[in-house]
């Protein structure tokens, strides 16, 4: 008993002792600037990034090595100008967890503000990835008055939010698209799929979270509006690991096409999987990140072939051999981290806020919040997402689908078997990306 | 298994300050009145002094931790009377959407939904609980676990009360520390009106209904009726917990119905040990600031927690409160057999 | 036709989650909140078998089986033997070696997509009208298979029989000499390989992450609950109520619906009838 006793206590004096130590050493040495860099020349004390995010996520993990991957660069040219001195980054991160379903939101935002007591972050990019994390965040951000660039959340909550009092809300920015985005990019692909094929039934499949309600109601409109057939409009809830009722309902209503928007690799994983299995005649389209990405193949077998996606913004996963600064991005990524980013979205935006940011600084001669803050609304940067500026009444970029000079854009893909039989991901949309047509699959003739 | 033959047994004695410190006597001296004391006044002492010493990070998880012993407290008294629940974010969540539904629809101050939500939550739950209080044992425990994953899928699933988004930017507490001071006061009156009422017939009759409750039964004590009472004493508590956190962190969302905030203060309390409240407290005090200080470690953050947990349970099942009360008033020896 | 179909799908499917949680239960009394967690470490050590020792499938996978029930052994006799008949603790220490091996697997970055299992067979056939994977029918036939097979252990071997024993009175069953100790260890490593068992069929079907963990959990508790605590018959009516009427659920009223089901099952089961459909603990032990 008494042994017993002693080794309990034993065990956690070792734990405290060792937690209290290594965070005691957090605070007084430097961490070294991720990955080391070719010899920089700095003076000056660090500029601090937080990247409070979900690291368990393909999203917060390779937003994460996105930024990276920016200050790196940076760093190498010597840091940010500010003054008469050059000042590097530094990236200090914490796990909120926020996209594990089983997180309380409280708990994540008590990681965000250890971060924000402890580290003293200067501005913080990358952000929560939950949407419910999103809007909690705002206040936390304005009672603490640093700049937040948001590149993972996608819900339009914030714009609203923002509006109820955009002195208080001033220091947020959304670097990234919102889903209604998107859901224009996809809305204008059913319009060649009908222009083209004269297709008409479609079914649509969504994740029961706001970003994909509003993504999913913009398509529904624009079906209502051009004599879509709708043969089903059905959300899922975040968890769900069965979607058999959905693709009977698809198949039996004789859908041409199956719209679907998921983010958790979970669902949308099993959904893919289903999809396969029980034969559903129909083409697939929407943003579903295992059939979309790099490694789809791989995962869901060759039935990928044909399915079409969205990938927002541009440059998150496919080199665009159009866009060259996409081709450079994805490029420096697979030579640093050896593999591309896996999801397909919102990983040039990490990259982009990163220069956004520097930019700002550099602008405003200082890191005071409120000047950056001014500084920042007046960015106008080209960057692998394409051209970020922000629209003054809600601190969102602006994208659209005309030109990656004026503004940030997305692109859809289409699976097709290139020459040699392999099956790449061709872009299809818009014009100034695209190096193919879209076809339809020799079953659906 | 192989016959060992003892050789040593171990001798427990009380200690002579106990015994001397015993009804009339411990008035007789100034060490006496110091051994009974201290234990209960350094505490409470500490508590009070605590949100003025700390800084902002560590006076929120100050905070937590005492919405945490909230908690716990309220699982051990509905221990103490026999009913094991395992959804203690059931109270939580109910207290905490009242007080958010409130103040997000209504507009109105914390000073007002509080006190509704603590009471009207306690309601709320002894009535959607009193229909399975006839349940035992494992069976209640399963009720009490499925109902907050209930709850938040249905708000999930509806939309209503801010569906998966939650409402935020609702009125927050007065500013600086009368905010942790609240919460604080609460779980130090908590703990001790907890230890009083057990005490008293009351609490004797609660206990009796855990140990045997056909024998309350046949003294003619509608022993339903008191169990009912004592999920309402509990869900108060709990609700205000919820209330509190709520107003702190100006936001409510369906999180708050999470597993996490069932199981910790149940391990909170088997940490510290069941069935004295002091316990219960004493195992949030050292259960939350624990895995703050863990986040140091990143990732592996909650596997170390819970293996210090099971190692913890394993090795000193009657809990670290039992242990040190008994070191307080006692003292072994191993004493040759034969 | 095809909610038929597929209704029968899902509910062998949770019948396969429940059957290793059941029968620990039913033998020895304990509650296995660490059931999710085995089933995901089963998923990944298969999948490291596969990828990182490039060990073929038809050794990873049985391999990882045997693992599994080795493991669920070392458990119960390192750790619950300690705390054995102590409710309270019992739940702690499965609950926190449960999410203790779900998040070890998220550290050591067990989420994305290429975490994926192969299925065994590609295609699949028409039944009725309605395309069936072949993966699938391996499961609905694993199940049928599993409890066939039960049936036989548990009546005609003598480990199984010991478990019956020990089922129905342990202390009986000590004084015939049945040690409960060992039988109790192997009802936990038994429950285990079941779990594992359940995961090299069903998890082929989609991505493997840590949260499912917590999902196979849930549902094992709602079946067993619903059924009745220790009769696997209770089990499989259970599972096929619980199993229709999600996908009944899902067709009818809305796909937002399903997770509902289970949870609501539960909670009005235990308010009317808390032994379950065909649970023998009618006994005193569950209400006055």
């Amino acid at each position: 008993m008494k042994n017993r006793v002693f080794l309990i206590f034993l065990i956690t004096v070792f734990v405290l002792g060792f937690s209290v130590l290594s965070e005691a050493q957090k605070e007084k040495a430097p961490e070294k600037p991720s990955p080391a860099p070719a010899k920089p020349a700095v003076m000056g004390k660090p500029i601090i990034i937080g990247v409070p995010t979900s690291l368990y996520t393909p999203f917060g993990r390779d937003g994460l090595k996105a930024v990276n991957l920016a200050v790196e660069e940076i760093n190498a040219k010597g840091g940010v100008s500010l003054g008469r001195e050059k000042r590097p980054f530094k990236v200090v991160v914490t796990d909120t967890r926020d996209g594990e379903p089983a997180t309380p939101t409280h708990d994540a935002l008590m990681a965000y503000e250890k971060l924000i007591l402890e580290q003293k972050p200067h501005a913080v990019v990358v952000g929560p990835f939950r949407s419910e994390f999103l809007i909690a965040s705002m206040d936390l951000v304005a009672k603490h008055k640093f700049p937040q660039l948001g590149t993972i959340a996608q819900t339009p909550a914030f714009q609203k939010q923002f509006k109820t009092d955009p002195e208080k809300y001033k220091y947020l920015f959304r670097v990234t698209t919102d889903s209604t985005v998107p859901g224009m990019y996809l809305s204008r692909s059913l319009d060649i799929l009908k222009k083209d094929f004269k297709l008409e039934s479609i079914y649509v499949l969504y994740q029961d979270t706001l970003w994909a309600q509003a993504f999913s109601g913009v398509v529904r409109k624009h079906c209502q509006e051009n004599g879509w057939k709708e043969v089903g409009y059905d959300a899922y809830a975040a968890g769900a690991s069965d979607f058999s009722p959905g693709l009977t309902k698809a198949k039996e209503g004789k859908a041409q096409v199956i719209a679907m928007m998921w983010d958790v690799p979970l669902g949308a994983g099993i959904f893919a999987k289903q999809y396969v299995a029980m034969q559903v005649p129909a083409l697939l389209i929407g943003f579903i990140p295992p059939m979309a990405a790099p490694a789809a193949v791989k995962t869901v077998g060759s039935e990928v072939e044909y399915s079409i996606a969205v990938e927002f913004p541009v440059g998150a996963s496919l080199p665009l051999k159009k866009l060259p600064k996409t081709v450079e991005f994805l490029e420096k990524f697979k030579r640093k981290y050896k593999e591309l980013p896996e999801a397909p979205a919102v990983n040039s935006s990490a990259y982009d806020s990163v220069f956004i940011l520097a930019r700002a600084i550099e602008r405003a001669g200082s890191l005071e919040s409120d000047k950056l803050v001014a500084a920042l609304e007046q960015t106008d940067y080209k960057g692998v997402s394409g051209r970020i500026k922000f629209n003054k009444e809600t601190h969102t970029a602006i994208f659209s689908d005309k030109d990656p000079n004026e503004t940030g854009v997305a692109v859809v893909f289409q699976w097709q078997k290139d020459k040699k039989g392999q099956l790449i991901r061709v872009p299809v949309y818009p014009d100034f990306v695209a190096e193919g047509k879209i076809l339809l699959p020799p079953w659906m003739k | 298994m192989v016959e060992a033959e003892a050789r040593y047994r171990k001798k427990r004695l009380d200690r002579g300050i106990k015994v001397r410190a015993d009804t009339i006597f411990a008035i007789a001296s100034y060490k006496e009145i110091l051994y009974l004391i201290l234990p209960r006044a350094l505490p409470v002492f500490g508590l009070l002094i605590l949100p003025f010493v700390l800084t902002d990070y560590w006076g929120k998880v100050l905070v937590y931790a005492c919405v945490y012993g909230l908690l716990a407290l309220s699982w051990d008294f509905l221990a103490s009377c026999g009913l094991f629940s395992l959804g203690q974010a059931f109270f939580l969540g109910i207290g905490a959407y009242i007080a958010g539904a409130l103040s997000y629809y209504f507009h109105w101050s914390p000073a007002i939904t509080m006190p509704i939500a603590t009471l009207g939550g306690g309601v709320l739950c002894a009535a959607l609980l009193s229909p399975v209080v006839r349940l035992r044992g494992v069976y209640f425990a399963m009720v009490t676990l499925m109902l907050p994953m209930l709850l938040m899928k249905m708000i999930e699933t509806t939309g209503l009360l801010g569906g998966a988004q939650g409402l935020s930017a609702l009125k927050p507490l007065p500013k600086g520390w009368i905010g942790g001071y609240i919460v604080v006061l609460v779980f130090m009156t908590c703990i001790f009106s907890f230890r009083r009422l057990i005490n008293e017939d009351y609490g004797l009759v609660m206990k009796a209904i855990r140990d045997d409750d056909r024998a309350v039964m046949s003294a003619a004590i509608n022993i339903y009726w008191r169990k009912i009472q004592a999920l309402f004493l509990a869900g108060a508590t709990g609700a205000f917990a919820g209330a509190f956190m709520t107003h702190h962190y100006q936001f409510v969302g369906m999180s708050t119905f999470a597993l996490d905030y069932s199981i910790l203060p149940v391990a909170a309390a088997a940490l510290g040990g069941p069935g004295t409240f002091a316990g219960a407290a004493l195992g949030s005090m050292i259960l939350v600031p624990l895995s703050e200080a863990l986040r140091a470690l990143g990732g592996m953050r909650i596997a170390i927690y819970c293996g210090i947990l099971i190692i913890s349970v394993i090795a000193l099942p009657e809990g670290i409160f039992h242990y040190l009360e008994r070191k307080y008033h006692q003292f072994e020896r191993l004493v040759r057999v034969g | 036709m095809s909610l038929l179909v597929y209704g029968t799908i899902t509910s062998i499917i949770l019948a396969l989650y429940t059957v290793g949680f059941s029968l620990t239960y039913g033998i020895s009394g304990l509650a296995n909140f660490a059931h999710g967690a085995l089933y995901i470490l089963t998923g990944y050590s298969i999948w490291s078998f596969l990828n990182q020792l490039h060990l073929p499938y038809l050794i990873a996978a049985p391999l990882s089986v045997i693992l599994i029930g080795i493991f669920g052994f070392v458990v119960y006799w390192v750790l619950l033997l300690r705390v054995r008949g102590v409710a309270l603790a019992e739940l702690i220490v499965t609950f926190a070696a449960g999410v203790a091996i779900l998040e070890l697997l998220m550290w050591k970055g067990f989420y994305g997509i290429q975490y994926s299992l192969p299925l065994f067979v590609r295609g699949g056939m028409k039944i009725g009208g309605v395309a069936l994977d072949y993966q699938r029918l391996i499961v609905a036939g694993t199940g049928l298979l599993l409890v066939v097979l039960l049936y036989l252990f548990v009546h005609h071997t003598r480990i199984g029989l010991a478990f019956r024993g020990m089922a129905q009175n342990e202390r009986t069953a000590l004084s015939v000499g049945i040690e409960s100790d060992w039988i109790g260890s192997l009802s936990l490593a038994f429950g285990s390989a079941l779990a594992s068992l359940a995961a090299v069929v069903v998890l082929p079907l989609g991505i493997m992450e840590s949260a499912i963990g917590y999902e196979v959990l849930i549902y094992a508790l709602a079946v067993a609950i619903v059924g009745g605590l220790e009769s696997t018959s209770g089990m499989i009516v259970g599972s096929f109520m619980i199993g229709f009427g999600q996908v009944a659920a899902a067709r009818y009223i809305g796909p937002k619906w399903m997770i509902i089901v289970p949870l609501t099952a539960i909670i009005l089961v235990l308010a009317i009838k808390p032994s379950g459909l065909f649970g023998q603990f009618k006994e005193l032990e569950e209400r006055i």
